[in-house]
């Protein structure tokens, strides 16, 4: 007799029912709830034609939240949170939007030592036409660089709000917007890199809506001359070409995949800066450009190595010189992607101990030419 | 006050949602403690990363990579040069006096290109110097406040400067 117990075999039909039992609602589940960015990317109307998610309810809200942040008047307080290239920067604004004017006015940051309050905006009424990065231009980028996905209703600063996602092609999480229900003005950003580490948090920790007094910053700011210093350039590309063959080192678009977007000028003749913003919709760079060499050991910046690469760092902005040119790099980007953008530009042009040899033999050959 | 403690790493990750996030974030736009608190936490998490990234140059992974078997000993540097890993047959010995003229000629050339090298090092330090270009101190004050106009964003202090003041670009 066998020590070992004799188990009787079950029936073949009986297991495969089990079976079938089991799974079948499983995967028909797993298949209606899943909502990866190539499921939600295109779907199907009423009326059976397929419909990119670019034209669906995610990327819609985001397109109206951009009317809203221009049209809507509000004043509230915002935290802002992000991680720059020498480390995390918070700054705290009271924010004033009113008839396309914006005002903000910072204060009590981590950074800047001191309590004064730190007052910005444009005299040409040339204010940030958004808020948290949702304008009509940046909106149309998303579109084309990531998938917008609605993923229902949640609040923010205590307010009802529409939560929208972005997803990247891979469909990793890039982005979480909270848009106020009742406005569609953007609550709450969360920005995440693609190893899902947040990267950035900005939220109104009050807000008001509707009429309100303006402070007397704006009151300020619309009695001031008309007239900016900066110009928009209508086609940023054409003037990229343009300077290029005068001699100027500009890119038409940046690694990381942000394209070159917008463009500005000074006004200063010779001292003019040029001002080319590259993005994605969701990572922005603005790079200055203008021609001459860093003062020496400019104050205030700490001296840092970015892929070998000497350049100087403050807060989200690196400045460094090459060519005769100095460069002026703000960005609300990826740590990783700002490395990469700085690597890809010009670099300090100082000559080494190759360019000095280079420079030597030149001489010299021009010295032994007898035909020279 | 009561300071938001162990929630803010749970802020710093991500992982606060409504009441919760709404609070934590409040509290915070009026908490220099815990801002603070919350700025080094996000360099630590920065400083953690990077010590987990791994640099695929970098020299003791190519060892171990040559490592022979599982298990077997990391091969010392000397013996990686001595016996590289697609080790060819062994040259055949060469003549003693080719040898050393080979090295007379090596010799000869190493001075030539030394001593031309030197010369246009010196030369090179001296004279043609490029027209003067102006000296720039970048104005990032109004930089940022150009950013922000395009990027949709509030504008950034100026952080090179030791005390904030009113501006108007």
């Amino acid at each position: 007799m066998s020590p070992f117990p004799v188990l009787r075999r079950p029936r073949p039909g009986l297991l495969l029912g089990v079976v079938l039992t089991i799974t079948v609602p499983s995967l028909l589940a797993a298949l209606a709830l899943s909502e990866s960015p190539l499921s939600a990317g295109v779907r199907e109307d009423p009326s059976g034609h397929p419909v990119s998610a670019q034209s669906g309810p995610g990327m819609r809200l985001l397109g109206k939240s951009a009317t809203a942040g221009l049209n809507a008047s509000y004043q509230g307080v915002e935290l802002i949170a992000q991680r720059g290239v020498s480390g995390p920067d918070t700054i705290v604004s009271d924010v004033w939007h009113k008839d396309g004017l914006t005002v903000t006015q910072t204060s009590n940051t981590t950074m800047v030592a001191g309590g004064q309050p730190y007052v910005s905006y444009d005299a040409d009424n040339r204010s940030a036409e958004g808020v948290f990065g949702v304008t009509k231009t940046l909106v149309a980028l998303l579109g084309e660089h990531y998938v917008a996905v609605y993923r229902g209703t949640g609040s923010a600063v205590g307010r009802p709000a529409l939560i929208v996602e972005l997803r990247r092609a891979d469909g990793s999480l890039a982005a979480r917007f909270w848009l106020d229900k009742q406005t569609m003005v953007p609550l709450r950003r969360e920005v995440y890199d693609a190893s899902a580490e947040l990267i950035s948090q900005d939220a109104f920790v009050q807000v008001q809506f509707g009429a309100l007094r303006p402070p007397a910053a704006a009151m300020a700011a619309t009695k001031a001359p008309a007239g900016s210093a900066w110009a928009a350039v209508t086609a940023p590309a054409q003037l990229v070409l343009e300077l290029n063959k005068q001699g100027w080192r500009l890119p038409g678009a940046l690694p990381g995949g942000l394209p070159l977007y917008a463009a500005t000028r000074s006004h200063a003749g010779a001292a003019q800066v040029v001002q080319l913003g590259y993005s994605d919709g969701l990572s922005v760079v603005s790079l200055f450009v203008q021609r001459g060499a860093l003062a020496a050991k400019p104050a205030g910046w700490e001296q840092n190595s970015l892929l070998g690469h000497q350049v100087y760092v403050a807060g989200h902005s690196i400045i460094w010189a090459a060519g005769g040119f100095v460069y002026t790099m703000i960005a609300d980007a990826p740590p990783r992607v700002v490395t990469q953008v700085v690597a890809s530009l010009p670099q300090n042009a100082a000559p080494g101990v190759i360019g000095r040899i280079r420079h030597g033999l030149a001489r010299l050959v021009a010295i032994i030419n007898p035909f020279g | 006050m009561n300071h938001l403690g162990e929630q803010i790493s749970a802020l710093v990750d991500g992982e606060l949602a409504g009441a919760d996030l709404d609070r934590a974030t409040a509290h915070l736009a009026a908490c220099t403690r815990c801002r603070a608190e919350a700025a080094d936490l996000r360099q630590l998490k920065v400083e953690l990363r990077a010590l987990f990234e791994v640099d695929s140059d970098d020299a003791l992974i190519r060892r171990l990579l040559d490592m022979p078997d599982r298990g077997g000993p990391v091969p010392s540097r000397r013996h990686r040069r001595e016996h590289p890993r697609n080790t060819r047959p062994p040259r055949r010995e060469r003549d003693t006096k080719r040898r050393r003229g080979r090295y007379v000629l090596w010799s000869a050339v190493s001075v030539f290109v030394v001593g031309v090298g030197a010369a246009a090092f010196t030369m090179g330090g001296t004279g043609g110097a490029a027209t003067p270009e102006p000296k720039i101190t970048p104005q990032l004050e109004m930089f940022n406040v150009e950013h922000a106009i395009i990027s949709g964003d509030v504008p950034f202090p100026d952080p090179t400067r030791t005390t904030a003041r009113a501006t108007s670009p």
